[in-house]
C-alpha cells in the first residue's frame, strides 16, 4: 500500500541556497510525525513544498499515490492537506466566528449553488464544533486581533480543523506559548491525531519526544535520521548535529 | 451574525430604496434630475466600492468600464439603430468583455502596481476614443436624442426624456447595484473577498483560488460601472470621451472615500454629498473646488473612514 504522503527526490533552491535537497519522505496514515533540526535545516521549506505554498525546483510530491507536484495550494487544501503558519496568521480585524467560517465554508462550497447560497445554520454548526474542540466558543463574536496570543494560536488550529484535514501540518505551534498552554495544545494535537495525520515542525524537544510517534531529523536541507523518539534520542549523529549532547 | 441584525440590515437597505422612490413626489424639478444623475453615479461608485472596499484592490481605471458601457450602448444606438433594451445589453456585454480582459492581465499585479496598470490601460482606452474620432466623435461626442423611441410596457409609453421615467430608471439601476452589493458582501463569496483584502496568502492556504475570486470581483465591479455608464447614456443622451478620462476614474474613488469605503451605503452618501457640495459651492463662488478641498481635508481629519464608516465605528457596528 502506498503511504498517505510521499516526496521523491524533492529539492528547492533559493538563488544560491539549496534549502531542501533530494528529500525522500514518507508519511503513513495516523502518524504524528515530528520534523526537527537546527535553524535553516529546511523544515519549514519542506512542509511548504508539501502544502503547495512553494513549488519545488525538482522532485515530486505524491498524496495517496497521486502526483500532486503541480497542484496549487488551494487545490491541495481541497484534498485535505492543510498548513498552519509558523507566525500567527489569522484575520485580526474579523471576528473569531468569521475566521473559522472562512475555513468551514470552504468545505461546504462544493457546487456553484452552494457557493452562492449556503445554509447559515449548517455553517454555524461546523464553526461551533471547531470552536468547541479548541475551547474558544465563548469568544466567538470577539475580533480575533483582541484575543491573547495563546488563544490566537488556538484559533489558527480551529481554522485548520474546520477545513477537515487529512494531513495537518503544524509549523511550530508551541512557539511563544506558556507551559500550561503547551500542555493543553499537546492534548489537543493528540485528540486530532486520533482521526487524522499530523506533521509537526517543532523546536521544543520535550514536546516532540512526548507527542511524536516518529521523528525525522533534518540538517542542511537533507534528512539526517528517522525513527521513533527513543531511537532518535540515542542516535549519535543527531546528538552531534542537533541535540548538542 | 444574528437573525436580528440580518433583518435590520436588510430592512435599512429596503427603506433607503423606498425613501428614494418616495422622494420623487416631493422634489422640485431641478433636484429631480439631479437626484436621478446622483443615483446613476452612485451605482458606478457601488461597483467601485465592491473592488476597493471589499476586495482591497484600488483601481484608477474604472472610467474605462463606465465608458465601455457608455460606448457599447451609445455606438450601437447611433450606428446600428438599437433600441434601449438591446443597447443596454450591448453596453453590459462591452463592460464584461473589457473587465475580463483587464482582469486577466492586470490582476497579475497587486497594490500600487495594480493601480498603475489599470490607469495605463484606462489612459490607452481614453486615447483610443480620441484616436478613432471618426467613429466616436472624440471629446466632442454625440447625442442620442431622437434616436430612441419610447419604451412600450403594456399600454404605457415611456420616453427617456420624461423626468419621471428618467428618475425611475435611474432608481431601478441603482437599486439593482445597491442590493446586489449587499447580497454579495453578505454571501460566502463576500466573506472570501474580505479575507482577500485582509491577507491574501492566508486566504490561499484556506483553499481559495484567490486569482479567480479577484477576477470575479473585478468583473462584477466593472459590469456595475458599465451598467451605470450605459444608463447614463440612455437617460442623459450623451456620449463623449471625457467620461473615459482619468479624472472620471478618480471620482468614484472620492465618492467612495467620502461616503465610507467598505460600507454598502457609503457610495450613495458620498456621491450625494459631493454632488450637492459642488452644486451649492459653485452657486456661491467660481472657485468651488476650494470648498471641495476643504471638505476633503475635514474628512481626513475627523472621518478618516468616511461618513458611513465613521458612523459605523462610533455608533452602529452592525452596519454592513
Amino acid at each position: 500500500m502506498s503511504p498517505l504522503l510521499e516526496t521523491a527526490a524533492l529539492s528547492k533552491r533559493f538563488g544560491g541556497l539549496q534549502a531542501v535537497q533530494g528529500v525522500d519522505f514518507r508519511l503513513e496514515q495516523g502518524e504524528i510525525r515530528a520534523i526537527i533540526g537546527p535553524n535553516g535545516a529546511g523544515k519549514t521549506t519542506l512542509v511548504s513544498l508539501i502544502s503547495g505554498r512553494l513549488s519545488p525546483t525538482s522532485g515530486r510530491v505524491l498524496f495517496k499515490g497521486r502526483d500532486i507536484t503541480t497542484l496549487r495550494a488551494w487545490d491541495r487544501v481541497a484534498l485535505g492537506i492543510v498548513y498552519t503558519f509558523q507566525i500567527t496568521s489569522i484575520f485580526k480585524s474579523l471576528s473569531v466566528f468569521e475566521n473559522v467560517a472562512l475555513a468551514a465554508q470552504r468545505r461546504l462550497m462544493t457546487s456553484l449553488r452552494k457557493r452562492i447560497g449556503l445554509r447559515h445554520s449548517t455553517l454555524v454548526e461546523r464553526v461551533d464544533a471547531a470552536l468547541v474542540k479548541v475551547g474558544l466558543l465563548e469568544v466567538r463574536e470577539q475580533p480575533a486581533g483582541a484575543l491573547p496570543y495563546g488563544h490566537q494560536r488556538l484559533l489558527e488550529v480551529a481554522m485548520a480543523l474546520a477545513l477537515r484535514p487529512e494531513v495537518l501540518a503544524l509549523d511550530e505551534p508551541t512557539q511563544g506559548l506558556a507551559p500550561e498552554e503547551i500542555a493543553a495544545l499537546c492534548q489537543l494535537i493528540r485528540r486530532i491525531a486520533s482521526t487524522g495525520t499530523i506533521l509537526l515542525v517543532e523546536h521544543n524537544v520535550p514536546v516532540v519526544l512526548d507527542l511524536a510517534t516518529k521523528v525525522t531529523v533534518m540538517d542542511k536541507g537533507a534528512i539526517l535520521a528517522e525513527g521513533t523518539p527513543g531511537e532518535i534520542e540515542a542516535h549519535p549523529d543527531v546528538q552531534k548535529a542537533y541535540l548538542g549532547l | 451574525m444574528s437573525r436580528k441584525t440580518t433583518s435590520s440590515v436588510v430592512g435599512l437597505h429596503l427603506a433607503i430604496v423606498l425613501a428614494l422612490l418616495g422622494l420623487q413626489l416631493v422634489l422640485p424639478p431641478f433636484h429631480h434630475t439631479m437626484v436621478a444623475r446622483i443615483m446613476v453615479l452612485a451605482a458606478y461608485a457601488s461597483g467601485y466600492n465592491l473592488l476597493l472596499g471589499y476586495t482591497g484592490l484600488m483601481s484608477l481605471g474604472h472610467s474605462m468600464f463606465f465608458a465601455s458601457g457608455m460606448y457599447g450602448t451609445g455606438l450601437t444606438v447611433y450606428y446600428l439603430g438599437f433600441q434601449a433594451p438591446e443597447a443596454l445589453v450591448a453596453g453590459l456585454l462591452a463592460s464584461v468583455l473589457v473587465s475580463v480582459a483587464i482582469g486577466l492581465i492586470g490582476l497579475r499585479t497587486t497594490g500600487v502596481s495594480f493601480l498603475i496598470v489599470t490607469m495605463m490601460f484606462s489612459q490607452a482606452f481614453y486615447l483610443a476614443t480620441l484616436y478613432f474620432n471618426e467613429i466616436t466623435l472624440g471629446d466632442q461626442g454625440f447625442v442620442l436624442s431622437g434616436r430612441l423611441s419610447p419604451l412600450e410596457v403594456g399600454r404605457l409609453r415611456l420616453a427617456f426624456a420624461d423626468p419621471t421615467v428618467k428618475y425611475n430608471v435611474a432608481l431601478a439601476v441603482f437599486s439593482a447595484c445597491f442590493l446586489l452589493s449587499l447580497w454579495l458582501t453578505r454571501s460566502p463569496i463576500g466573506r472570501v473577498l474580505v479575507a482577500l483584502r485582509e491577507n491574501e496568502e492566508r486566504t490561499r492556504l484556506l483553499g481559495y483560488n484567490t486569482f479567480a475570486y479577484k477576477l470575479l470581483a473585478l468583473v462584477v465591479s466593472g459590469t456595475m460601472s458599465g451598467a451605470a455608464g450605459s444608463t447614463y447614456t440612455l437617460l442623459f443622451s450623451y456620449v463623449g470621451s471625457s467620461f473615459a478620462s482619468t479624472l472620471f476614474s478618480i471620482y468614484p474613488l472620492l465618492w467612495t472615500l467620502l461616503g465610507g469605503v467598505g460600507t454598502t451605503i457609503g457610495p450613495l452618501v458620498g456621491t450625494s454629498l459631493m454632488t450637492y457640495i459642488v452644486d451649492v459651492a459653485s452657486g456661491l463662488t467660481s472657485s468651488y473646488l476650494m470648498a471641495v478641498g476643504a471638505v476633503l481635508v475635514g474628512l481626513v481629519l475627523w472621518f478618516p473612514a468616511g461618513v458611513v464608516g465613521g458612523i459605523r465605528t462610533r455608533w452602529a457596528s452592525w452596519l454592513p
